[in-house]
């Protein structure tokens, strides 16, 4: 493994940021800038540009510890414009303190806060590219390290307290479990560089499958664990409530977007060294797998579906009996972690050439043209969207008057939007903020044609492609990917009652107390981009579907044995 | 003509309330009276429109041939993956349903004049954004752009329902959407399975729902135990989904809560046209593509077809309250829909889908009568109201219509349809059913004959209470005249809490009561039409069977004949009895 120039100009975005992010921390120590998030949105659109001029999706570019393909670039993108996003929902967040109660000490985003957010980008933009363990471990702590300290500097209430350190002390403990899982795949294969586990994974070594045995389910569930922690997925799911309440709604936001990206790209990649996929390799090599990758990938769905099962069935009952607003959305974000899981585990069951369901020349060959891992991708993409909007919205809404008589004195102080109740006839005060929250919530529970339902639909017929050709005989891979589809939009049915709940509140009920809407024109014109794309992505699907099928179809298959979809003429 | 080619007038037709609700929402500081000035203008144009189209369908050649017409396509998601499609057209199948959207969401529009004085603008922004999806639906050629505008009709309702509804708007509401997705996602699973099972068959994944038609006759899904049932599964899918829209009885406690705590506006397209994609669901997709797991089914659904009638009718029977009361006659009445259809029988399942447009008139007439009562009197209580009659003759004459109509009184609409569901169904019993069953069928069949009797009861008493008598509730400020019930009003006065104050205009003078009671004009302009259908359908119902007749026809053939076949194999050939070519020749004794 050598480094050289190349691999610098292959991260060169990554680079941008974290020189956008050593700018604000000098600027703001030393130049007394006040805000960063102008300089963080200057990065991210730099980043953006730099990112523009990398090679096309056409293949691997290898160089080092870095690997450049449509994966990486699909992940790079959504990073980029989630970050946009999310960074003018941060420069709107605001908080108050604990001793302060007027309102005056609300205090606009600084630069430690815009520069850690930056190195938090540039972290899971390289977990995206990296192809070395050491490199993936990194990305996966630079994402890790900035959410603490976010978490820290932005409400120093004991509920905030209580929320970082839950947070920090999980967290860590998800890390550990990770490195573990990686060490065992180090084991596995002799090196850090992906690509060679990957190729010895899938070597036909009779000697491998004994040492699989063993390391193979040790090293699946700790990376599942590690992962889990990051999408809040059963069981690790149980802080996301408690962190999310005690936070601030930009933190809240943050927290359910990006650290899911994490989960899912590095499932996805450790996923991709059981197909051979994005490796580059041959398609003679391509076509062998040994009898250790089939037991990962056999391994790997079963957990996946397990987890899938219970984190979204578990996510959506736990939403059902919240009424404070961010606890909601936390459970919604499990649920949402399952619904991504089903994804996973579609992915780790069908898109593989081991299922045989897209090797040419036979009479299975056809396909809907969407593996599981672009339905993941997919899905993850429309979630994040309806995700950060919502919290764009509650950030841009702030706090609200309590309900007070002028003949009752001084007016009492401004409180927190927090629960449902708060949100109280909405339509009447915020017209538009309230249409946008609804449009975001019918999303996530996936009413047509929303985004949500193109997400919903993908992993649904992928789902049930899985096996199509054998039959669905109790316990067979066909038979549980069945359930799963069915508890999929079972639970789908069951997540509408509390996003109605919230739209009731706004649209069904008045109120007499007035929204400050505090947050700033930033993170209203985030909440304004999310709903731009989301209409743009509901009537025009096309090209986030063709992005996150470039993207997935390089996890999907070895290069060798991919089928080019077929494209349906009348 | 060319000027327009049907394919655009179709698109434009379902663009129209799109585009009126987009003007509207413009309009929206100009006042009420802007606003709902505007919303019947589009509602005009776009009813003109949809019978235009309908006119030039029945001058066309493909109305002959059985063809879809106005065929309009677009890719939407093709792009090697789904093959998804903007697809419309009309055939004989939703000709009529079409043109019912279009008359009934005119009729919304009218009949919240008064009514809808708080927000106005939103109100008729959704109830146009609601008929554009009615429209839609009928008219889609492809299953996803079906689901789409089949879930999309959920969302105005649902704040129809929840905003503008009565004091249990919000259950109502929330009860409505969550019980309808519920149903709805499972069969949209099912509708998934079978686009699955089509592309693995031919090698394409299309969501044209023709080419699945054809599709599943060439390939039908497995209905055994190697295939694992999965023809059973699908249906059973694709039942829970149009059962509970329907809804058929035990699916349809959403129904009465929906129906008593909705806008008047709101219940008349639930009642007339949303009840109705149920059963255009199960003659669209269950029928033609699942049939022989429709012939194992058919006995059942037929009965619980019966047992919705009865049931109906009898809680129909019990109610106090007028608007709960229609609310049930409607479950009765699908009932009959549920029966012709399953009956499998052709003469019956063309009686089904013209008893749908039967239903859809007079139901829709009978809740905006309901309506037009309620902001009278301020009371939907049975036991509050009396004497009508003598105040508002026109609206009586009219309320008497269409519940003769619904009732079946011969000559009008809702005899023809439900003439030809009990024939067919008879026919059925009689010689289409393996001696097995006929016991059952027959004893099915006159349950159902009993419920038009019973229909008759409850909707006569209930006519003669309020219509006929005394005068029991006074018109609100008009008290002086009746000062013997003032208390009476005064309980009345308490339903007010829902913001329906729009009449205030009413009363002060006591002397023009009769008048002022009576029908005004856009309450007129809402009914007249309906009456006139329903006098032209019971008149010259052929106008209307004909031109949907083949599809429908062709729609319920698979399963006919799959449940022809069914009946055949359960019917135990008599020994030395070869030569018998009937059904009914091979009476079987009973075992």
């Amino acid at each position: 493994m050598t480094t050289s120039l190349e691999t610098f100009l292959l991260i060169a975005p990554e680079i941008a940021l974290v020189v956008a992010a050593l700018v604000v921390f000098l600027a703001g120590a030393f130049a007394n800038l006040q805000s960063g998030w102008p300089v963080a949105v200057a990065g991210i659109a730099i980043a953006m540009f730099l990112s523009g001029g990398t090679p096309d999706d056409g293949g691997t570019v290898t160089s080092g510890p870095v690997s450049i393909d449509g994966f990486s670039l699909g992940v790079r993108w959504l990073v980029l414009v989630l970050g946009g996003i999310l960074a003018l929902v941060q420069s709107g967040d605001t908080f108050r303190t604990a001793t302060s109660r007027s309102g005056t000490a609300l205090r606009w985003g600084t630069c430690e806060e815009a520069g850690t957010f930056l190195l938090l980008l540039a972290g899971l933009s390289l977990v995206g590219v990296a192809n070395d363990l050491v490199l993936l471990f990194a990305g996966l702590e630079l994402v890790s390290i900035p959410t603490y300290i976010l978490l820290a500097l932005k409400r120093i209430d004991a509920r905030g307290q209580e929320a970082s350190l839950k947070y920090f002390f999980l967290s860590l403990v998800a890390s550990a479990l990770f490195l573990y899982a990686l060490v065992c795949l180090y084991g596995i294969g002799g090196s850090t560089s992906l690509a060679e586990i990957s190729a010895r994974l899938r070597s036909p070594d009779d000697r491998l499958a004994g040492m699989a045995t063993v390391l193979l389910p040790v090293a699946l569930g700790m990376a599942m664990s590690g992962a889990a922690f990051r999408l809040a997925a059963v069981p690790m799911h149980f802080y996301a409530p408690d962190v999310y309440e005690g936070t601030s709604p930009g933190n809240a936001a943050l927290l359910s977007t990006l650290p899911k990206v994490a989960g899912i790209v590095v499932l996805l990649r450790l996923l991709a060294l059981g197909t051979g996929g994005a490796f580059g390799m041959a398609g003679a090599q391509a076509a062998v797998a040994g009898p250790a990758a089939t037991a990962y990938m056999t391994l790997f769905w079963q957990l996946a579906a397990i987890l899938a099962g219970l984190t979204m069935t578990v996510g959506n009952v736990m939403a059902l009996l919240q009424t404070n607003l961010r606890r909601l959305l936390a459970c919604s974000s499990i649920a949402h972690a399952g619904y991504l899981l089903v994804g996973v585990a579609t992915a780790a069951a069908a898109d593989s050439a081991l299922s045989g369901r897209l090797v040419p020349g036979t009479d299975t060959s056809w396909t809907s043209g969407l593996g599981g891992s672009s339905a993941t991708l997919f899905y993850l993409a429309t979630y994040v969207l309806a995700t950060a909007g919502v919290f764009a919205a509650l950030t841009y809404l702030g706090h609200r008057w309590p309900e007070w008589s002028a003949t009752a004195g001084s007016r009492p102080p401004r409180e927190e939007i927090s629960t449902v109740d708060d949100l109280n006839g909405l339509s009447g005060t915020n017209p538009v903020a309230a249409c946008s929250i609804a449009l975001f919530l019918l999303s996530l529970a996936g009413i047509p044609p929303l985004p949500g339902f193109w997400g919903k639909l993908s992993l649904a017929i992928t789902a049930l492609e899985v096996d199509w050709n054998s039959s669905a005989t109790w316990g067979s891979r066909r038979a549980a990917f069945l359930a799963l589809a069915i508890l999929l939009v079972i639970n789908a049915a069951i997540a509408a009652a509390y996003y109605l709940r919230i739209i009731a509140a706004m649209y069904f009920r008045s109120t007499k107390r007035g929204v400050q809407a505090d947050g700033g024109i930033a993170a209203g014109l985030a909440m304004l981009i999310c709903m731009a794309l989301l209409i743009v992505v509901t009537f025009q699907p096309r090209g986030l579907f063709a992005a996150s099928s470039r993207a997935g179809r390089v996890i999907s298959a070895p290069t060798g044995t991919l089928v080019a979809p077929q494209v349906v003429s009348p | 003509m060319n000027l327009l080619s049907p394919g655009t007038h179709l698109l434009l037709t379902i663009a129209l309330p799109l585009i009126g609700a987009v003007v509207l929402w413009l309009l929206g500081s100009r006042g009420v009276q802007a606003v709902r000035q505007s919303a019947t203008v589009t509602a005009v144009l776009t009813l003109v429109s949809a019978a235009w189209l309908i006119l030039r369908y029945l001058g066309s050649t493909a109305a002959a041939a059985g063809a879809p017409y106005a065929v309009v396509e677009a890719p939407w998601l093709v792009d090697g993956l789904f093959d998804v499609r903007l697809s419309l057209g009309l055939d004989g199948l939703s000709l009529w349903l079409f043109g019912l959207s279009a008359l009934l969401s005119l009729t919304a529009v009218l009949v919240s004049w008064e009514a809808i004085q708080e927000k106005p603008v939103g109100f008729y922004v959704l109830l146009l954004l609601l008929e554009a999806a009615m429209l839609g639906v009928f008219a889609a050629r492809d299953v996803i752009l079906f689901y789409v505008f089949f879930e999309f009709t959920l969302v105005p309702l649902f704040f129809l329902i929840g905003i503008w509804g009565h004091d249990e708007r919000r259950k109502a509401a929330v009860k409505f959407f969550l019980y309808t997705l519920a149903g709805s996602v499972l069969a949209f699973l099912g509708l998934l399975t079978i686009v699955l099972w089509n592309a693995s068959h031919t090698g394409k994944v299309t969501f044209d729902i023709a080419a699945l038609t054809a599709g599943m006759a060439a390939h039908p899904l497995p209905m055994n135990a190697e295939g694992g049932w999965l023809q059973m599964l699908v249906f059973l899918a694709l039942f829970a989904g149009f059962a509970i829209k329907v809804p058929i009885v035990p699916f349809h406690t959403w129904l009465p809560l929906a129906h008593v705590e909705a806008p008047t506006g709101g219940s008349v397209d639930l009642a007339g046209v949303l009840l109705k994609i149920g059963i255009y669901g199960f003659l669209r997709f269950s029928l033609p593509m699942l049939p022989d797991a429709t012939a194992v089914a058919a006995p059942w659904i037929f009965g619980l077809g019966v047992v919705g009638i009865l049931y109906g009718a009898l809680v129909a029977l019990v109610q106090t309250d007028l608007k709960r009361l229609i609310a049930y006659s409607s479950v009765s009445h699908m009932g009959y829909c549920v029966m012709g259809l399953f009956a499998l029988e052709p003469v019956a399942v063309e009686g089904a889908t013209l008893q749908l447009i039967n239903h859809g008139l007079s139901a829709a007439g009978l809740f905006a009568l309901v309506g037009m009562i309620y902001e009278r009197f301020h009371t939907r209580s049975i036991a509050n109201l009396g004497g009508i009659a003598a105040r508002a003759p026109w609206l009586t004459v009219l309320f008497m219509l269409f519940t003769f109509s619904s009732i079946g009184l011969p000559g009008l609409n809702g005899f023809v349809g439900e003439f030809m569901i009990l024939a067919g169904s008879f026919q059925r019993a009689w010689s289409g059913v393996a001696p097995v069953w006929q016991t059952a069928y027959m004893v099915m069949a006159v349950s159902a004959v009993v419920g038009v009797v019973l229909g008759a009861w409850y909707m006569l008493w209930a006519v003669e209470r309020v219509f006929f008598g005394g005068s029991r509730e006074p018109p609100r400020g008009a008290g002086h005249a009746h000062d013997h019930s003032a208390a009476a009003h005064g309980a009345g006065g308490t339903h007010d809490a829902g913001g329906h104050d729009g009449h205030a205009s009413h009363g002060h003078g006591a002397p023009q009561v009769a008048a002022d009671l009576d029908l005004h004009w856009y309450e007129t302009a809402a009914l007249v039409p309906l009456a006139v259908f329903v006098l032209w359908i019971g008149l010259m119902p052929d106008t209307f069977l004909k031109p949907s007749a083949g599809a429908v026809r062709a729609a319920a053939r698979p399963s006919a004949d799959a449940f022809a076949a069914r009946m055949e194999s359960l019917t135990v050939p008599l020994p030395g009895n070869p030569a018998t070519d009937t059904l009914t020749a091979r009476v079987v004794p009973l075992p």
